[in-house]
């Protein structure tokens, strides 16, 4: 097979190099030994990432003369293959990793049998011994790995059914599907509203986008199903939520609509005949305070679809906003083209975390995106806020956001009752 | 994926079509052509995936507004095609719904000839003037018989369906909760196939890259979905493909990997390769995973790119490699690919991508090839030799698709591979 040289570089572990090596190493076997300690056999406090680092560094010179190769293995263990002329070296080395450990049970215990810690081969000799040694190695990291991930696997599927209920199948979906037809879900519109914040943190909203609180809508319709647990299922949901969410759009008077307001649809939504009829029934002003926010997701599964629809809505009027970017998503895709009138980025304490380098890189993301083009949403406490500032950003939406809108509502309610009694 | 066929209604024999009642209006016209004029637009030119019904509905919605103010009328044909008779219309008025339509359309290399006497997306007829009325009488008889012939053929292949087409109606939950509950029961093995991808070396040897071993939608579809479109709901399509992954994976660990066969390549959901039954094929696979691909579809990393870098990550400290599947030459030109450090990319070719009028287009495109690797691309639905050599032309060196098959085959016989 032909491959890239960096194919070549993405080597598997430690333990099938290891296994490799000994492989390639049967027909230069002769004048070879082999030490394998046992720095898994250590107690904890002794197996620190410091302590097996120091260890691996005392064989380094030998590696460095090429006398030898050193196999670091998951297990901590250490597995040294090395040229009988060095032998006198290499037992030095392991005496003075013995020293490092000399408090360790493991090392007081096994003055009688020294081969606890350190078990030598003849590797001329031995050759299937060692070969079986490393193949077990590899058998052994694989379960290892293994097995940590099925006890990860299974406890989290666990704690997910536990907190948030049964997993979305087709059948429930078919059934949530059907009852949303029928369902009264006006009560279950929420609102959040996204502002800019002046100096002092008194925020002004722009904008609030409406949602279903899909919360709300799994107490109502399906009290112990996780309508999250599988992405895709849910996604098909949002189509029949985009529907009825038209439907409210359309009679105003359920939901008391002032200013403008945002909200998700899917792009198959946007090309089906119930936003046709939607269209039809609003005034051309109304479309210029709409903004029809889309998931990248959704946009990604079909670009092209994405275009002729962000075309058709801009062109009426509608404005558009592509939603759930990352910092990641965001420096990797071209904005400008993909001509969203704004862009929603989801905060993550990560972001602070991500040094100078990356700061200015998305300072200057924001900077070419257009002032107040750029939503920091999700933004749960004040640090997001700070962070968003200093990179440029002056839009936010989140928990922390509403609390800061009744923190200023209350505030004011104060100032009105004081003037009255002033007045008063 | 959504139907991509063009907008045509199945009908019966006595139906009267569009385009013949265009025919006989022309008739008429033909009697007092004073000021009147015809615009053909040619959306059977766009992309298939542009083609679609809804997508031709919304465009026809643009010109609602002149055929109610003027003296015009909007004829919409069985191959997606418009057009447009106008008596004493001022041009002007004609141009805003098309330039409308043309936007609407704007990244399909058919519209980037705009204006220029080349314009391949509209044609004008001066029907006053004898020449022009020949011709597009012309014209019109041709698509008169484009449309009949088009209704045989679709008549006759209504059980026959392409790579990446397949009919039937829209697939819902309940239709989805059965093929789930089938699925349990019901063998797989014999709807799973391979395709080979190819690197083609500068000495004129090939070499097979990769055997991608997939379920057949559409045989799965013939077997236990009967009408039901698998491709009509991209989510419940993608849902479907977490359950066919771990059957893919169960078969694939059993039939194990020959020292003397080609690496495989498999398409799989993220979820899939954090689940239990891929640890079981890892184990099957043991040493054998530098041979293994894992591919993943764009709209997969994009719906979870944490997953996305954890299973990556996770898989080439095991040895596998990893493919990021479902790119096309468009989707290029708004992300870059090299950001996700995949081992391989596959853009999908289109008939479309060969006209490409567009200079800047294309140098756009090389330039975002450059910035992968030429040698990390397989250029996949490559269905022609056209493709190929478009391929090669644009520096590329690795294919996959119906014909690639049949190079390997003739490679194969002369001793090439």
């Amino acid at each position: 097979m032909a491959l890239n040289p960096e194919f070549q570089n993405r080597l598997p572990s430690q333990e099938n190099l290891l296994l490799d090596y000994v492989q390639r190493l049967e027909r230069h076997k002769r004048d070879r030994s082999a030490v394998h300690l046992r720095l898994s056999g250590l107690r904890p406090y002794n197996r620190r990432e410091q302590h097996l680092r120091a260890a691996a560094n005392s064989f380094e010179p030998l590696v460095e003369n090429m006398d030898g190769q050193l196999f670091s293995l998951k297990s901590a263990d250490l597995l040294f293959i090395f040229k009988n002329a060095v032998r006198g070296e290499v037992e030095t080395v392991v005496q003075k990793v013995r020293f490092l450990f000399s408090d360790d049970p493991l090392l007081a215990e096994s003055d009688a049998d020294t081969q606890a810690f350190a078990t030598w081969y003849d590797v001329d000799g031995e050759y299937d011994r060692v070969l079986h040694l490393a193949q077990s190695l590899v058998d052994a990291e694989h379960r290892l790995v293994n097995e940590v991930r099925g006890r990860m696997d299974t406890r989290s599927a666990l704690r997910a059914r536990q907190q948030m209920g049964e997993p979305l199948t087709p059948q429930v979906l078919d059934r949530v599907v059907a009852a949303l037809a029928r369902a009264d879900l006006s009560n279950m519109v929420r609102r959040q509203y996204v502002c800019q914040l002046d100096t002092k943190m008194v925020p002004s909203p722009v904008f609030s986008e409406l949602f279903i609180s899909i919360a709300d809508l799994r107490e109502t319709l399906l009290p112990g199903v996780n309508l999250l647990s599988n992405r895709w299922l849910f996604q098909h949901l949002t189509e029949t939520l985009d529907r009825r969410m038209l439907a409210m759009l359309t009679r105003t008077d359920h939901i008391t609509l002032s200013g403008d307001i945002a909200f998700n649809m899917n792009i198959s939504t946007l090309l089906s005949p119930e936003f046709l009829t939607f269209d039809d029934n609003i005034t051309a002003s109304r479309r210029g305070s709409m903004i029809i926010e889309l998931q990248k997701v959704d946009i990604f599964a079909d670009l092209g679809a994405y275009l002729f629809a962000r075309e058709f809505v801009q062109e009426k009027g509608y404005r558009v906003c592509v939603d759930g970017l990352t910092y990641h998503t965001m420096s990797m895709i071209d904005r400008d083209r993909l001509g969203a009138d704004l862009v929603k980025v989801i905060w993550h304490p990560e972001m602070v975390d991500g040094g100078a380098p990356m700061h200015d890189r998305l300072r200057a993301l924001i900077a070419s995106a257009g002032e107040n083009r750029v939503v920091l949403c999700r933004v749960d406490n004040r640090e997001a806020i700070d962070f968003g500032r200093s990179v440029g950003i002056t839009l936010f939406q989140g928990r922390h956001v509403e609390q800061l809108i009744a923190e200023d509502n209350r505030r004011r309610e104060l100032l009105r009752l004081k003037r009255r009694i002033e007045r008063g | 994926m959504a139907e991509q066929g063009v907008a045509a209604a199945a009908d019966g024999d006595d139906e009267i079509h569009e385009e013949e009642i265009l025919r006989d209006h022309l008739r008429w016209v033909g009697e007092n052509p004073a000021g009147v004029y015809a615009v053909h637009l040619h959306l059977s030119r766009l992309r298939p995936s542009n083609r679609q019904p809804n997508f031709v509905r919304i465009a026809a919605r643009a010109f609602e507004t002149l055929v109610s103010t003027f003296d015009a009328r909007l004829f919409q044909l069985s191959n997606a095609d418009m057009v447009l008779v106008c008596r004493d219309v001022p041009v002007d008025e004609v141009d805003v719904p098309l330039e409308r339509v043309r936007a609407l359309f704007s990244e399909d290399p058919l519209t980037a000839s705009t204006g220029s006497l080349h314009d391949q997306f509209v044609t004008w007829y001066d029907l006053t003037r004898t020449n022009d009325f020949s011709d597009f009488l012309s014209a019109v008889r041709q698509l008169v018989i484009d449309a009949q012939e088009y209704r045989r053929k679709a008549a006759e292949n209504r059980t026959g369906a392409t790579a990446r087409t397949l009919k039937g109606r829209g697939i819902d939950p309940g239709d989805l909760a059965a093929l789930t509950r089938k699925l349990e029961t019901m063998k797989v093995a014999d709807l799973i196939h391979f395709q080979p991808a190819l690197t083609l070396q500068p000495n004129g040897q090939g070499e097979v890259l990769f055997h991608e071993y997939t379920v057949s939608m559409p045989e799965l579809q013939k077997r236990a979905a009967g009408g039901v479109n698998l491709y009509s709901s991209p989510w419940l399509f993608q849902y479907l493909t977490e359950t066919l992954d771990k059957r893919l994976l169960l078969i694939m660990a059993r039939r194990g990997l020959d020292a003397a066969e080609p690496a495989i390549s498999l398409n799989l959901n993220i979820a899939t390769v954090l689940s239990r039954e891929f640890q079981n094929f890892h184990r099957a696979m043991g040493a054998r995973s530098a041979r293994v691909f894992i591919e993943f579809q764009l709209v997969d990393v994009f719906g979870d790119m944490g997953a996305f870098t954890y299973a990556r990550d996770n898989l080439r400290d095991n040895g596998y490699r990893v493919v990021i599947d479902g790119l096309t030459p468009m989707t290029l030109q708004f992300f870059e690919p090299a950001a996700l450090d995949a081992d391989l990319v596959k853009m999908f070719w289109g008939q479309e991508d060969l006209n490409q009028a567009d200079e800047d287009r294309t140098n756009r495109l090389r330039e975002s090839l450059r910035m992968v690797g030429p040698d990390r691309v397989v250029l996949a639905l490559a269905e022609s030799e056209e493709a190929v050599k478009w391929g090669l032309q644009m520096g590329l060196s690795r294919f996959q698709g119906h014909y690639v098959d049949r190079i390997v085959e003739a490679m194969r016989a002369k001793g090439l591979i």
